[in-house]
């Protein structure tokens, strides 16, 4: 099925590697000489952000969209009706596609970039383990956060500005562009109180040994935590927009 | 003359329909300003780690953002088109476009055109001339020319590939995907193109020559005699690239298979 | 025939798409990225006619005949594999800007008014966009508004018009530059029987007051009947009937049905055995009550076939009808080819 789409995987291939390539000489630059910055080498830099780039694509979806969407066209009522959760269903197929992309686009496109540049990767298995457990808690945070602005779409009559947002806030505060570490210590300070950087900084720091001992725990408590918190808003929200729907006749 | 004329008729719907939902505009307005400050902000935590980049200063840096944001706006109002293939291809809608009698790539900027982010243009401006007085530049008269000149190249480079890229659809059932990953590269076109090496730099320059919409033509604002030849290829590049993305689209619009297939 | 008095000249036109088919399973994915299957179907496949300026012709076939393809290679839409098409003088796909500024277009599922501003709005762009005049508009548009009964509705943003509301708007919009020739894609489905009325009565109009000529796909066999005298039929990207809807009823059978309902069940047996030296096929109905009796168009044998029922069984009802075109498609796509 998505396969089907060879253009697409071989371009999404090629701009990924030079994606990787440009930001390895521009940390090069950045970098020009010194061997750390913030305890992180230019390797395990470069290493951080193919690895988030990769992991985005296996907890990035568009579930937003479609339910903001669907709720536009009115499909959502007649979904209400159906014997299962509308929700439930459109994080499984968020799964289903990121699956997909992280087995026939992240691997591969890892393996080919890690042959063209020096990237570090962890040789213990428990590394490995901590970080898959990792990228699935990016995968429920992140089609959470998803969950509560599509259904937010209920409250709003046009909901685009509220996710274009949304996506611009997750590209910065999550660690996608910069690891939390290089921020200045008042703005990781506030960003302690926000859910994003379980979504694509932990995952990255973990993968580059960048969390060590105890760190590495409370990383993993951090997104557990926010994983649980992030129920209540999506229920409290679905539960209104359902009694909404039936006040309006749907 | 038409299309002229149509531009304006278009524009003028356009803000009607804008105008309903002003709340929506307002996010818009916001999430716009937060998407050129994570640039920013980027920018300055990078050089919170560093002074030069293959020796050039803070404030050039943010000079060549501040210039990038204007060809930006006038790209990101005029060439929507990242999400073509769903919205046009996956549903159809390029039946309709067909059926009328303008060309169909020139309907499709009018349906899509978001012109509140032309005020990331003001903002980009207002970057520049920060950047500019604490770099001590000065202007001639003919330089607001050159520079409106520019930001129409650069404006045109990037609608080109993004055009291209969406004409990708008429051949293969192309999926959004990769845009995020070709918004990205985009940025790297606004760092002086000597940190790279050949492969990128010739890709950057050549192939998706994102450095004709930021340090290129910058570098002939900021003094960098170096790269005036480049500079002053950034019409011209912008023109070719233009008329290629139309060749191109032009020759996918034959191989539209019509929804529903 | 000559090309240049046609409306619509079509001559062996061929519509080709590859189609992919993906390998099963997770290893056949994978051998996909690197080769792959495909197959070329012909959706449309070699077809030829002609329409006469001011005609008014129904297109019909199931889903997957090849309807919508053909349309779309007329309407300069897509390119065809192979063949010739002219459409009012002109190569639809090459000369598409000039071209579609003489036909006017109805998709029945896809809109072509803007959905966020008033229907009036719409016109005005769509009058800015066909560059008419505005005596042009004045003159002409007036009565279109006016016979499909829009003026109320001008005002109201098209998202908030209900079906039946936004079919008639759509088809003002196709007219708004007074094309010569009318695409029709299923105009009246899903609308109820009055607006399909207006809807008809209006199109009969047009034609006649315009001589527009009018190519009409539908589901809908009664939009036919209304209003083509001449139908072409498509099966597989083959046309498989083209002439006139009256020969395609007489060519087929010219019958009538006699319908029965009985007031016990009955046995095929016992009909057929009472029909003894007549010809009638006899068809079970949804209960075992009820009987159909296919017989040919004459008053003696149908008087004579109920005359011997009656005699011997006890009946509720009785009916004659005649068998309606729904029928005689239905039975031509299940032969799959028209009786000659």
């Amino acid at each position: 099925m998505m396969l089907a789409y060879r253009t697409n995987y071989y371009t999404g291939i090629i701009i990924y590697s030079i994606n990787i390539g440009a930001y390895y000489f521009l940390w090069t630059a950045i970098y020009g000489g010194k061997s750390d910055i913030e305890g992180l080498s230019v390797i395990q830099m470069v290493t951080y952000i193919a690895v988030a780039w990769m992991a985005r694509a296996f907890y990035f979806n568009n579930i937003d969209r479609e339910i903001a969407q669907e709720i536009k066209e009115g499909k959502v009522a007649v979904e209400m009706i159906r014997p299962y959760s509308y929700l439930g269903m459109k994080t499984m197929q968020g799964l289903g596609e990121g699956l997909f992309r992280l087995f026939f686009f992240s691997v591969p496109g890892m393996f080919i970039v890690s042959l063209i540049f020096p990237l570090s990767f962890a040789a213990n298995l428990s590394t490995w383990l901590f970080f898959g457990l990792s990228i699935i808690f990016s995968f429920i945070i992140n089609t959470q956060i998803n969950l509560i602005t599509g259904v937010l779409t209920f409250f709003f009559f046009n909901n685009d500005g509220l996710i274009r947002a949304k996506r611009v806030i997750i590209d910065l505060f999550s660690g996608l562009l910069l690891p939390i570490s290089f921020y200045p210590i008042w703005a990781q300070d506030v960003m302690a109180f926000f859910p994003f950087q379980a979504i694509s900084y932990i995952p990255s720091m973990i993968f580059t040994n960048g969390f060590q001992g105890n760190a590495l725990y409370d990383a993993i408590m951090f997104q557990l935590m926010w994983s649980v918190l992030l129920l209540i808003p999506i229920f409290v929200l679905w539960r209104v927009a359902k009694k909404r729907l039936v006040v309006q006749g749907g | 003359m038409f299309y002229v004329s149509m531009f304006g008729q278009y524009i003028g719907q356009y803000i009607k329909t804008r105008l309903q939902y002003r709340t929506d505009l307002v996010v818009e307005f916001l999430s716009d300003l937060m998407f050129q400050a994570v640039n920013l902000i980027f920018i300055l935590v990078v050089f919170g780690h560093t002074q030069l980049l293959a020796g050039w200063n803070r404030e050039e840096i943010i000079f060549i953002y501040g210039f990038f944001l204007v060809p930006y706006a006038l790209f990101s109002s005029f060439f929507n088109i990242w999400d073509f293939n769903d919205r046009y291809i996956v549903k159809g809608e390029m039946d309709r476009i067909l059926t009328r009698p303008i060309h169909s790539l020139f309907q499709v900027i009018l349906e899509r055109m978001e012109l509140e982010s032309l005020f990331g243009a003001i903002t980009g401006i207002a970057i520049m001339f920060y950047a500019g007085a604490q770099l001590d530049l000065s202007l001639s008269w003919y330089d607001p020319l050159l520079f409106i000149v520019m930001v129409i190249g650069g404006a045109l480079v990037y609608g080109g590939i993004f055009v291209m890229l969406a004409s990708i659809g008429f051949w293969a059932d192309a999926k959004t995907a990769i845009m995020p990953m070709m918004y990205n590269i985009g940025n790297y076109g606004r760092y002086p193109v000597d940190i790279y090496n050949g492969v990128i730099r010739f890709i950057l320059t050549w192939i998706l020559p994102f450095a004709f919409v930021g340090v290129y033509p910058s570098a002939y604002f900021l003094g960098r005699e170096e790269w005036y030849g480049y500079a002053f290829l950034t019409p011209i590049v912008g023109i070719v690239f233009f008329m290629l993305a139309i060749f191109v689209w032009n020759t996918g619009v034959k191989r539209y298979r019509g929804a529903g297939n | 025939m000559m090309k240049e008095n046609q409306m619509i000249y079509v001559n062996n036109l061929r519509k080709d798409f590859k189609s992919y088919s993906s390998r099963s399973g997770l290893k056949g994915a994978f051998r996909d990225l690197f080769t792959r299957n495909y197959k070329i179907l012909s959706a449309v496949d070699g077809i030829s006619f002609n329409v006469k300026p001011g005609e008014m012709v129904g297109y019909i076939g199931e889903n997957g005949a090849g309807k919508s393809t053909s349309i779309k290679m007329l309407t300069g839409i897509l390119t065809p594999t192979s063949g010739e098409v002219i459409v009012n003088g002109m190569n639809p796909h090459k000369e598409r800007e000039e071209f579609v500024r003489t036909i006017g277009v109805v998709f029945g599922q896809r809109s072509q008014l803007w959905w966020d501003i008033a229907v009036q709005e719409s016109f005005r762009l769509l009058k800015k966009v066909y560059r008419v005049s505005d005596e042009d508009y004045a003159s002409h548009m007036e009565h279109v508004i006016d016979t499909l009964d829009i003026a109320p509705l001008l005002d109201k943003p098209v998202r908030k018009l209900s079906l039946g509301q936004r079919m008639r708007c759509e088809l003002a919009a196709a007219l708004i530059h007074n094309p010569p020739l009318l695409f029709l894609d299923e105009p009246t489905i899903g609308l109820d029987v009055l607006v399909k009325n207006k809807i008809r009565t209006f199109l009969k109009e047009i034609n006649e007051r315009y001589n527009t000529t009018i190519l009409l796909t539908t589901h809908d066999l009664q939009d036919i009947e209304a209003l083509c005298e001449r139908v072409v039929m498509l099966d597989q990207g083959k046309v498989i009937y083209d002439g006139s809807i009256n020969d395609l009823r007489a060519r087929w059978m010219e019958g009538k049905e006699i319908h029965f309902q009985f007031k016990r069940e009955v046995e095929k047996d016992e009909l057929t055995k009472l029909s003894n030296g007549i010809t009638v096929d006899w068809q079970p109905g949804k209960r075992k009550d009820l009987w159909i009796g296919h017989v040919e168009d004459n008053d003696e044998v149908i008087s004579d076939i109920i005359a011997r029922v009656v005699n011997e069984l006890k009946i509720i009802d009785v009916n004659i009808k005649s068998i309606t075109t729904e029928e005689i498609v239905r039975n031509i796509y299940e032969e799959g080819a028209v009786r000659e």
